[in-house]
C-alpha cells in the first residue's frame, strides 16, 4: 500500500502515507481503508498552521526536533500541547533562534509520544549548562523533579511532553536551543566539507549558509541530506545564545497557528474522525466514589443508530495520581448525538458510598474553618507570634474563603481510540500524554512501546490533571470494542463530573500592629483538603511582607471531591487572602497601601526584594496612583510574586486595579495596569500579553463570578447556566502593561499572574461602599451603596 | 428520514431525524468541524452559524428548521482566511486557544452585517458568546478593525 485512498465525503483530506498511519490500517480489523480529516497537507508552510500530528519524513530528520525538507520548510516537533498559551510558536523560536532558519517557513508538528518511549534523550541535553538562575548565558533553572516517567521528567526521547506549571519555557529552554544549534552546527560542518573551507569563516542566516571570500551559498534545504549524515563531533561542547544575542527569541511574533484558528480548520480532539468510528457518550455517577448498580440497555436497544453499551469502572486512582472518579456507563453509536439521547432515555441506579451521599460544601466549609482553631501542620515559626501580640497596639484579625473551582475549558473532555491486539492509538488533547500513554497500555495490557497518542491541539486547558479520566475511559470503551475506532465525548454536564477542582479554601489571618501601624507578628493559617495542590504558596518560608514574628501553619482534611491543579493553583486563593489582608492592615494603620507595601517589602532581605519594589513603583507610576478618580470608583493595588522568597527563577508582577460600583452594586473592573518582570527576557512577548490579558478576566471571574458548590455528594453548577463565565461586556476598556528586565530567569507565565484583580475589587468595594468582603465571589453579595 | 439543506452554498441531502440539532448533522453528517460543540444549551455561543444572514446557535436548532434556509458555517467564509474578518482577526492575533473563535467571528459578522460601524456599547449588548481564554479585548479590537475592512 503506498497511498491511502480518501473517504469520499472528505475532499479536503489528503492521502498519508506514513508509517504511523499504515501501521495503523494494518492493524485494523479488514480491509480499513484510512481516511483521516487532517489539516490540509502542506503547499507551503504558511498554508498548514494548524494542528499536524507527527509524520514521518520524507527526508531524514536532523534531529529528533527537526526536519529541514529540500524547499527549505523547516519541521519543528512541539512536544507540548498548544492550549492556547503559544507553545508551538514559542517552542518553535527556542529551536529557531539558533537553527537561523526562515521564520516564515517553519511548520511546527506534533512530536511523537510513542518514540518518546522507545528511544532516549540524546546525551548532549541532559545536562543543563551555565549556572543556575542568574547566569544569562546559561540555561535557566529547570524545575525537574527526578528522572522518572510519571512525576518527574524522564530521560526518554522529547523528556518532559507534559503542559504544566507554566514550564514549557522554563525547563525546555536550553535543550531546545541546544537541538537548533547541534544542527545549525551540523549544516556548518556540512557546507565546509562541500566546500572544503573551515566551517568558521561560514555564516547562517535566513536558512542560507554563505561563505563570503568565494562568493558560494547554498540553503538549509540543499544539503539537509548531507548535514544528516553529518555528525557532531563533540555536540556536548555546543553552547546556547545568551539574551543580548537574540534575534527572533524576545520579539513579538504572531502564533502561528492563528491562521487556522479563523478557518475553522485546526484539529482538536473533538474534531477527530476515523473510517467505521462509532461514537461514545458517557455518564458517570455524579457523586465521586459511586458506581453503577444497574442499567438498562433494553429500553434503548433498538433506538435509532445504537449499537450497544459498556459498564466502565471507577477508573483506576493509580492512573490518575491517586483521584478517585466515579464508575460509568457508555452507549455506543453511529452517531453522538444518537448515543447521547438514548443513554439521556436509559435507567441508570447507581451504588454511592453513604459519606460521599450527604456531603454538602456549607458542612464541608464548616469543617475548614474548625480545623483552623487547631493546631494544624507549622510550616514556619520565626520569633514568637504568640508573646509579640500581646504588646500590639492594635490586633487585625481576618477570615477568608475560596471556592471549589473547575477549569471548565470550553471543548468538553473527548479521545479517540483504537485497540487492536498489537497497539492502542489515541487521538486526544492532552497535557500529560506520556501518563496516558502508561494509562492505556495498563488498561490494554499492550506494551507502552505499542501505544501511539497522536495529538491535538486542545480547546483549553488550565491545568494539566483537569483532562480527568477522559483517555481512560475511552481507552476502556475501546478495549471492548476493539477493531473499532471509538470516539468518546462528553457533554458539558459530563465535563463538570470528569474534571479535578480547584480545593475550597479558608484562612485566617491575625496580625499584631505597632503604635505607627507596622506588623510586629503576622499569623497565617490556611486549611484546604489533603489533596488540593499548592497549600503553602504564598505563605512558604517567608512572609513576602515584612512581620518580625511570623508563623504559618496549613491544616487539612479529607473531602471526596478530586482535586487538582487549575490555573494558578493554590496561589491565586493565597494571594487573594495575603494581598486583601495587607489591605485591611494598611487601612487600620491609616497609611497609603502602596507606600505599605512598598515599606513592608523594603524590611526584608528576601532575594527578589528589589524587583518587587520596582513592580510596585512602576505600576504605581503608570496607573497615576493618588490621582482623583470620580465618585464610585476606586484604584487597589497589589503584588504578585513566584518564587520571590528564594534564591532562584521568579516571575514578580504588581498590577493596580481601577474600579468602579454603581449604587445598584455593579462592579466594572474599568483599568487594569500591569507592571510585569521579564527577566532577562521574555521568548515571544505578544503571547505574554495576550496571556495577561485572559488571565486578567479568569481572575475577574473567580472574584465576582464563579463557584461549584457540593449538594448531597454531588457538584451542582454543570453547565454555563448556573456557572457563569464573563462575556465581553465585562472585559476592562483599558489594559496597560510594561516588562522591566531582571537579572534572573523567569518562573513562568501561563497560569499565576493577575491574581490581584480579587483583592483589587475586594478592596475597590470597601473603598466605595465601606463593605469588606472576604469570601468569594463577590457577586452573591449586597454590593449596592449610598 | 431525508432532507435537503443548504451549507455554504453547497446542496446536500441529509439522512436523520429531523429533530437533530442543525450543530450534530453539520459537525457529523457534513463533516464541517469548525462549528464547535460547548455548552449544548445555546449559552455559550461556539456552535453560532448563520440562517440567512442570521446567527443562530446551531445546538439548540433543530436541523428541520434550516431547510429551506441558506445556512453559512465558518467555512463558508473563507478558507484562505481572506475574508475581513478573519485578516482582522490575524491582524490581532486573537484566539488563544481558539475554540470559541469560530463562533465568536459569526456573531461579530451577523453584528457588522446589521450595524456595520458598531459602538462598544453595540458590542458589548451583541456579543455574548463565551470566551474562557479571555480573548475579549482583542475580540473588541478586531471587530472595529473588521468594520473598517468592510467598508473599504
Amino acid at each position: 500500500m503506498s497511498k491511502l485512498k480518501l473517504d469520499k465525503n472528505q475532499k479536503d483530506n489528503v492521502a498519508i502515507d506514513r508509517r504511523e498511519f499504515l501501521a495503523i490500517a494494518g492493524a485494523a480489523t479488514g480491509a480499513l481503508v484510512l481516511g483521516f480529516w487532517v489539516p490540509q497537507k502542506r503547499a507551503n508552510a504558511a498554508e498548514n498552521s494548524g494542528a499536524t500530528w507527527y509524520e514521518e519524513p520524507e527526508v531524514p530528520e536532523l534531529n529528533a526536533w527537526v526536519v529541514i525538507e529540500p524547499d527549505d520548510t523547516v519541521i519543528v516537533r512541539i512536544a507540548q500541547t498548544e492550549l492556547g498559551q503559544g507553545v508551538w510558536t514559542s517552542n518553535a523560536m527556542m529551536v529557531c533562534e539558533e537553527l537561523q532558519c526562515d521564520w516564515s517557513k517553519v511548520r511546527p508538528q506534533y512530536a511523537s509520544v510513542n518514540r518518546d518511549v522507545r528511544e532516549s534523550a540524546p546525551e548532549w541535553t541532559l545536562n543543563v549548562m551555565g549556572d543556575g538562575a542568574f547566569d544569562p548565558i546559561g540555561g535557566g533553572e529547570p524545575l525537574f523533579r527526578g528522572r522518572e516517567p510519571v512525576r518527574g521528567i524522564p530521560d526518554s526521547l522529547y523528556r518532559r511532553m507534559r503542559t504544566n506549571e507554566a514550564s514549557s519555557v522554563r525547563d525546555g529552554r536550553y535543550y531546545l536551543q541546544l537541538a537548533g544549534a547541534e544542527i545549525r552546527e551540523r549544516l556548518l560542518l556540512a557546507a565546509a566539507a562541500l566546500w572544503s573551507v573551515p566551517t568558521a569563516e561560514l555564516t547562517a542566516k535566513d536558512s542560507v549558509i554563505k561563505h563570503e571570500e568565494s562568493g558560494r551559498s547554498t540553503t538549509f534545504g540543499k544539503i539537509t541530506h548531507l548535514a544528516a549524515e553529518t555528525p557532531h563531533p563533540n555536540p556536548e561542547t555546543i553552547g546556547i545564545k545568551p539574551p543580548n544575542e537574540w534575534t527572533l527569541m524576545g520579539t513579538e511574533q504572531k502564533n502561528i497557528d492563528v491562521p487556522a484558528k479563523v478557518t475553522g480548520q485546526v484539529v482538536y480532539g473533538i474534531d477527530v474522525r476515523l473510517p467505521g468510528m462509532k461514537w461514545a457518550a458517557l455518564r458517570a455517577c455524579p457523586v465521586y466514589g459511586g458506581d453503577v448498580k444497574s442499567y438498562d440497555f433494553d429500553t434503548i436497544r433498538d433506538l435509532p443508530g445504537v449499537n450497544s453499551a459498556v459498564q466502565l469502572p471507577i477508573p483506576d486512582p493509580s492512573l490518575l495520581r491517586g483521584r478517585q472518579f466515579s464508575g460509568a456507563v457508555a452507549v455506543i453509536a453511529d452517531h453522538w448525538y444518537q448515543a447521547k439521547t438514548a443513554l439521556d432515555e436509559m435507567p441508570v441506579e447507581w451504588d454511592i458510598p453513604s459519606e460521599n451521599a450527604t456531603a454538602n460544601t456549607a458542612d464541608m466549609h464548616r469543617k475548614l474553618v474548625s480545623l483552623l482553631n487547631e493546631s494544624g501542620s507549622i510550616q514556619v515559626d520565626e520569633g514568637d507570634v504568640e508573646t509579640a501580640i500581646l504588646g500590639a497596639s492594635q490586633t487585625v484579625e481576618a477570615e477568608y474563603s475560596t471556592p471549589y473551582l473547575p477549569r471548565a475549558r470550553m471543548e468538553p473532555g473527548n479521545a479517540t481510540v483504537l485497540v487492536t491486539d498489537e497497539r492502542v492509538d489515541v487521538w486526544i488533547g492532552d497535557q500529560s500524554p506520556q501518563e496516558t500513554r502508561r494509562s492505556a497500555s495498563v488498561i490494554t495490557g499492550i506494551p507502552e512501546e505499542g501505544v501511539y497518542i497522536h495529538l491535538c491541539h486542545l480547546g483549553g486547558g488550565f491545568g494539566r490533571n483537569g483532562n480527568g479520566p477522559q483517555a481512560e475511559q475511552a481507552i476502556m470503551i475501546a478495549n471492548a470494542n476493539r477493531g473499532t475506532p471509538i470516539h468518546l465525548l462528553w457533554t458539558r454536564e459530563e465535563d463538570f463530573v470528569g474534571t479535578t477542582y480547584r480545593a475550597m479554601g479558608v484562612a485566617r489571618l491575625r496580625a499584631g500592629l505597632d503604635a505607627d501601624g507596622w506588623p510586629v507578628s503576622l499569623e497565617v493559617r490556611t486549611g484546604m483538603q489533603d489533596d488540593g495542590f499548592g497549600p503553602t504558596s504564598s505563605f512558604a518560608t517567608a512572609s513576602r511582607y515584612y512581620a518580625p514574628n511570623y508563623r504559618f501553619s496549613n491544616h487539612t482534611t479529607n473531602f471526596h471531591i478530586p482535586c487538582g491543579t487549575r490555573r494558578g493553583v493554590g496561589q491565586a486563593a493565597h494571594e487573594f487572602y495575603r494581598e486583601t489582608f495587607i489591605d485591611e492592615l494598611a487601612r487600620a494603620a491609616g497609611k497609603d497601601p502602596y507606600l505599605y507595601r512598598r515599606e513592608l517589602i523594603t524590611r526584608t532581605n528576601l532575594p527578589h526584594r528589589d524587583d518587587m519594589i520596582r513592580a510596585l513603583d512602576l505600576v504605581a507610576e503608570m496607573s497615576g496612583w493618588g490621582t482623583p478618580l470620580p465618585a464610585g470608583t476606586a484604584r487597589a493595588i497589589a503584588l504578585e510574586e513566584k518564587g520571590a522568597e528564594a534564591s532562584g527563577t521568579a516571575t514578580i508582577s504588581a498590577m493596580v486595579h481601577t474600579v468602579s460600583v454603581s449604587q445598584e452594586g455593579l462592579v466594572r473592573l474599568e483599568r487594569v495596569d500591569v507592571a510585569l518582570d521579564q527577566g532577562f527576557s521574555l521568548i515571544n512577548p505578544l503571547s505574554v500579553k495576550k496571556q495577561i490579558e485572559g488571565q486578567i478576566i479568569w481572575f475577574y471571574n473567580d472574584a465576582m463570578h464563579q463557584a461549584n458548590t457540593v449538594l448531597e455528594g454531588r457538584i451542582v453548577e454543570n453547565n454555563f447556566d448556573r456557572f457563569s463565565i464573563s462575556q465581553i461586556k465585562e472585559d476592562p476598556p483599558e489594559i496597560n502593561i510594561q516588562f522591566f528586565k531582571t537579572g534572573h530567569w523567569m518562573r513562568g507565565m501561563g497560569h499565576d499572574r493577575a491574581t490581584s484583580v480579587q483583592s483589587g475589587i475586594s478592596d475597590a468595594i470597601f473603598q466605595i461602599t465601606g463593605k469588606r468582603f472576604r469570601d468569594l465571589p463577590f457577586s452573591k453579595h449586597d454590593l449596592s451603596w449610598g | 428520514m431525508a432532507f435537503d439543506l443548504e451549507v455554504n452554498g453547497n446542496a446536500y441531502s441529509v439522512e436523520a431525524d429531523p429533530q437533530t440539532p442543525l450543530l450534530w448533522v453539520i459537525r457529523d453528517q457534513l463533516g464541517l468541524t469548525g462549528t464547535k460543540f460547548s455548552c449544548g444549551i445555546a449559552q455559550c455561543g461556539a456552535c453560532t452559524v448563520h440562517l440567512d444572514g442570521l446567527p443562530f446557535r446551531s445546538c439548540r436548532v433543530p436541523a428541520s428548521v434550516a431547510v429551506g434556509k441558506s445556512v453559512t458555517t465558518i467555512e463558508g467564509l473563507s478558507l484562505a482566511g481572506d475574508h475581513p474578518i478573519q485578516i482582522a482577526w490575524k491582524e490581532f492575533d486573537v484566539p488563544q486557544c481558539g475554540y470559541c473563535q469560530s463562533g465568536m467571528i459569526m456573531s461579530s459578522l451577523a453584528l457588522l452585517k446589521k450595524t456595520p460601524d458598531p459602538t462598544d456599547a453595540e458590542i458589548d449588548a451583541e456579543i455574548t458568546n463565551i470566551c474562557r481564554c479571555s480573548t475579549y479585548h482583542r475580540v473588541r479590537e478586531a471587530i472595529h478593525r473588521a468594520a473598517e475592512l468592510m467598508k473599504a
